[in-house]
């Protein structure tokens, strides 16, 4: 008999879909009751080697407004060669080439099995990957070094038939010529000067000229993909000259005064960029790729001034209304989001400088397109070069980890309509939130059949240029509320609620005052724990969750302390990158970014996971810690005294050599495969750096309570926040109050 | 260790982060150990749930380990290992790249020293044969990188894991193991990417073009001879179309 832990694994497994209830209410105020709201993470393209896609086109239900995909769920006439569609009981006739089906003898789509399961349909030529740099020489040489040479390593990394094209700016913009032979010869424009899309293509010969005052037509599309080739071109041919050219890049050469920042047209080169792909390749798989090591500080979309002497916004800043570029730049680099995800092109922004570089404006970019955000302290770093060299790691099959121009389509049943959404931009960790509301009145009869069904079909196009469509189609069953409570609640799985809430949490933190979200999720969390507690009125000592809850409230504890909800300790530009990666990873790295993992490591036993908390760090063991962002390693005060001492380096304490290196090889793991690739710390007791772990562990010693207890037992933390009891304390007061 | 399992140590090495110019810079991993794909081992993913214990309870103390004596300065040492190191356990073999203890392997000597006339007349071999299909210019511009990989090579200026790639890299084309060969180029533009990237993209080039010929325009040597040995040539080959020239059904690809 399978628990629901085992199931919720099973389907997560197969589908790439966890919902937060595995049991769902039967009627809207049901479902508003639960707290939570019926939701999943789903991950359209997750790795499944055990997978091979069919290469036949899906079988869709007739029903104009239904087209439902064939999937196990659907009635089966296989004498009559009928099938019943699931969602909308259309009966519906198997195509001809089907007429060899039966009941020992069915097609894969049918098969419990093949909840989800992907179709190649190429549909017209395949259509070659794009990849247009757009780089910044406003660098220091040693960065520009740097930043050249991994270029240049990436057309290596790069399909042979993948077409590459170059834009560099600085004060001004440059579009530049791909030609095989001769001079090298590039396009100029003016940084401060905002242009429109056919004004661009115009200039760049995309257009066909103007005959007696007539509006300059786009060129035919085979004529513009000739034109388009002097920028875009196929890397097999001109990688040796781009090379060259690449090798030649200077910094920019306007000369930047005493207290002044260099004058960076980033807003005027991404316009040209999107232009440019727009007028040449519209609607095929496209990366820009933004590499910049600074802040844009002229003409459109510039999110700060050249005077060194004007910083650029903090967070109190945009609190006080004091951010005076902030609206105008963030429209900017919105709309230009938006014309990329139309046409299917991604925008990755890859940002390496010690100060902001603009990201909380320029975020929309990468998060509406579904483009990468790496942020370094500089380009002659390993965080940077390998992240990058990670943008086109391989699969099993020798495939990039890469997919572009997607759409997501979602089927509810009985609803009649569908969602469809675009996911520009998708790899195989991309997760996406969905959002349920159930619409049924109360009191309503439970749906005929007892089972509500949800079915996915993502289509997009693969990085070895085919087309083609996943379809995932799962159910859950209904429940009576009422009579079936315990049932609802013992379905429902604690961890994907923590990130589907939190993601809510971060989606209203955007968009609203910060405290407010904090109430908020404060409120939600009493309300779940008066629902589902078991407690006496106002006797909090008597108040219990069960085990499918256990963990919830402590989840919620922690992700009021990230840094996804607490902004002050970090820039706006720091807030905007960690709030990126949080609302796109799978549900472990999420949890991960929410409850830091921590695991000791000492001469007692194997290393196990200990309490994110203060207790836990001993003089005589090593911990682990990993926030997503960050891999610490902390060696305890007896550990760093006997590493100091060389004990180490003595066959007789082989064993604490093995100890020391126990946490490195673990931590080598995470390193060699995670994107982005994370800061690596390696500290002590006493050492600056420890700070990453003291400011993540719940304060459970402090020097407020620290004597009270009269027992020395881990490490004191100096902060007024309050700890994990003391929270719990509260909740627990307040959920068992009779006031509430 | 033969020249093999040093070139496969010298793939799989891991070099400290740049600490000066980016806080806390992560270790940087070579080409062979990130697109090695062993099985994970260990997931750190558990957490523990907190005690439930009341409110106002400090937590458990956990339990700590008692010291021997402690000597006037400074802390107990660690224990010892219970039982002497069986012996050859001494010096344990250096395991695949563990961080912060292993260096660059930077030999100055080795038996296997590849060789810079093996690895530019097997260029050279390559490129002869692409001159007749690939257009003069590409041709010209790979021959010219070649130049620069050779001048740099007999100046000093390569480093040993660069000039023994570059060796299994020009047998590997010798053979007509393209896909290997481009693999070689792939983890020298990542690993070595100063050193290399002025002319790798001429052998990438090269790579590319010469997989592509018609096999007539090959001899491909089918014995992986090592770089010190010519590799066997039209004039050595008794059916090559150099040798008859007679019958137009016979010298196809060199006629004028």
């Amino acid at each position: 008999m399978t628990t629901y832990q085992e199931f919720i694994q099973q389907n997560e497994d197969r589908d790439g879909v966890r919902f937060s209830w595995n049991l769902w209410p039967s009627s809207r105020l049901e479902a508003t009751r639960l707290v939570v709201p019926v939701s999943c993470l789903f991950t359209p393209l997750k790795e499944r080697p055990d997978l091979p896609p069919v290469q036949y086109e899906p079988v869709l239900c007739s029903r104009a407004n239904c087209k439902a995909v064939l999937n196990p769920l659907c009635q089966v006439d296989f004498r009559a060669k009928i099938w019943a569609c699931n969602f909308c009981f259309q009966r519906n006739p198997f195509p001809p080439s089907y007429a060899g089906i039966s009941d020992v003898n069915q097609p894969a789509e049918l098969m419990p099995q093949f909840s989800t399961i992907e179709y190649i349909v190429q549909r017209g030529p395949p259509a070659p990957l794009i990849f247009l740099y757009v780089v910044d020489t406003c660098l220091e040489e040693e960065d520009l070094q740097a930043l050249r040479e991994s270029l240049q390593m990436s057309l290596s990394l790069l399909p042979p038939n993948a077409l590459v094209g170059l834009i560099t700016f600085g004060r001004m913009v440059q579009v530049h010529e791909l030609s095989c032979e001769g001079i090298a010869k590039s396009y100029v424009f003016r940084g401060t000067k905002e242009l429109s899309s056919k004004q661009i293509q115009e200039m760049l010969g995309l257009m066909k000229p103007t005959a007696s005052g007539q509006q300059g037509r786009p060129l035919a599309p085979q004529d513009a993909v000739a034109a388009s080739c002097r920028f875009l071109q196929p890397v097999h041919r001109v990688d040796m000259n781009l090379t060259d050219l690449l090798g030649e890049l200077q910094r920019d050469p306007w000369p930047v005064p005493q207290g002044k920042r260099p004058l960076r047209s980033t807003g005027v080169a991404l316009s040209v960029a999107v232009g440019l792909l727009e007028g040449t390749f519209p609607n095929t798989g496209a990366r820009v790729m933004l590499f910049t090591g600074g802040p844009p500080t002229q003409g459109p979309g510039m999110v700060v001034g050249d005077e060194l002497k004007t910083p650029i916004r903090s967070w109190h800043d945009i609190q006080k209304d004091n951010a005076r570029y902030l609206k105008k730049a963030t429209k900017h680099y919105e709309a230009l989001a938006n014309r990329s995800a139309v046409n299917g092109h991604s925008i990755d922004i890859y940002a390496c400088a010690l100060d902001q570089t603009g990201l909380l404006e320029m975020k929309c970019l990468a998060n509406l397109t579904g483009g990468h955000i790496v942020m370094g302290d500089s380009f002659n770093t390993s965080l940077f070069k390998q992240t990058f060299q990670r943008v086109f790691t391989k699969d099993y099959n020798g495939d990039f980890r890469m997919a572009f121009g997607g759409t997501l389509e979602i089927k509810e049943m009985g609803i009649g309509g569908t969602s469809q959404w675009k996911v520009c931009s998708l790899n195989p960790s991309t997760t996406l939130a969905m959002y349920f509301e159930v619409v049924n009145q109360h009191n309503a009869p439970i749906p005929q059949g007892g089972r509500g069904a949800i079915q996915f079909v993502t289509q997009y196009q693969h990085s070895n240029t085919q087309k083609r469509i996943r379809v995932t189609t799962i159910a859950r069953n209904w429940a009576d509320a009422q009579s079936q409570i315990q049932h609802i609640e013992g379905s429902f799985d604690q961890e994907v609620a923590a990130v589907l809430m939190a993601r809510l949490g971060v989606f209203r933190a955007e968009s609203e005052e910060g405290p407010d979200v904090l109430r908020w999720l404060d409120r939600q969390l009493i309300r779940l724990c008066q629902k589902f507690g078991q407690f006496n009125k106002d006797d909090p000592t008597s108040f219990k969750l069960s085990e499918s809850l256990s963990l919830y409230p402590q989840f919620m504890f922690h992700l009021r302390r990230s840094p996804f909800l607490q902004v002050f300790n970090n820039s706006p530009d720091e807030s905007s990158y960690y709030r990126h990666h949080f609302v796109r990873q799978d549900l472990t790295q999420s949890l991960i970014m929410i409850q830091p993992i921590l695991y000791s490591y000492s001469f007692y036993g194997p290393p196990e996971p200990v309490l994110l908390d203060s207790s836990s760090i001993l003089p005589d063991r090593i911990l682990l810690m990993d926030t997503f962002f960050q891999l610490v390693i902390y060696h305890g005060e007896t550990i760093a005294q006997w590493r100091k001492a060389g004990y180490q380096e003595m066959a007789e304490y082989e064993n604490f050599k093995q100890l020391l290196q126990a946490p490195l090889d673990d931590a080598q793991e995470i390193l060699q495969t995670r994107f982005p690739m994370p800061r690596y710390i390696d500290t002590e007791h006493g050492g600056s750096q420890a700070r990453f772990l003291l400011s993540k562990v719940n304060p459970s010693q402090t020097h407020n309570n620290l004597y009270a207890w009269g027992q020395e037992t881990g490490a004191p933390i100096l902060t007024d926040d309050v700890s994990l009891q003391v929270f719990m304390d509260h909740l627990k007061k307040l959920a068992v109050s009779s006031s509430a | 260790m033969d020249g093999d399992s040093r070139a496969k140590m010298e793939d799989m090495f891991i070099k400290p982060g740049n600490q000066e110019r980016g806080w806390n810079d992560p270790p940087q991993f070579s080409y062979g150990l990130q697109t090695a794909h062993g099985p994970r081992k260990n997931l750190l993913t558990k957490r523990v749930a907190p005690p439930a214990a009341g409110p106002g309870a400090p937590p458990p103390a956990p339990p700590s380990f008692s010291p021997l004596a402690p000597p006037p300065c400074g802390p107990a040492p660690p224990p010892r290992c219970q039982a002497p190191p069986p012996p050859g356990m001494a010096t344990p073999p250096p395991p695949p790249g563990p961080i912060a203890s292993q260096r660059e392997p930077d030999s100055s000597q080795s038996e296997s020293e590849p060789d810079v006339e093996g690895v530019v007349s097997a260029l050279n071999w390559a490129l002869g044969a692409c001159r007749q299909a690939v257009p003069g210019q590409v041709c010209d511009d790979i021959a010219k990188r070649v130049g620069v990989l050779e001048a740099g090579w007999r100046s000093g200026r390569l480093s040993l894991p660069v000039r023994r790639r570059m060796g299994t890299l020009t047998r590997e084309l010798q053979s007509g193991h393209w896909d290997s060969a481009d693999e070689i180029h792939r983890s020298l533009m990542v690993d070595h990417v100063t050193e290399v990237s002025q002319w790798m993209v001429g052998v990438k080039r090269l790579i590319a073009e010469t997989r592509n010929l018609s096999p007539e325009l090959l001899e491909l040597d089918q014995d992986p001879a090592g770089p010190d040995q010519d590799p066997a040539g039209p004039d050595q080959d008794p059916a090559g179309p150099d040798q008859d020239p007679a019958g137009p059904e016979e010298t196809t690809s060199s006629q004028s």
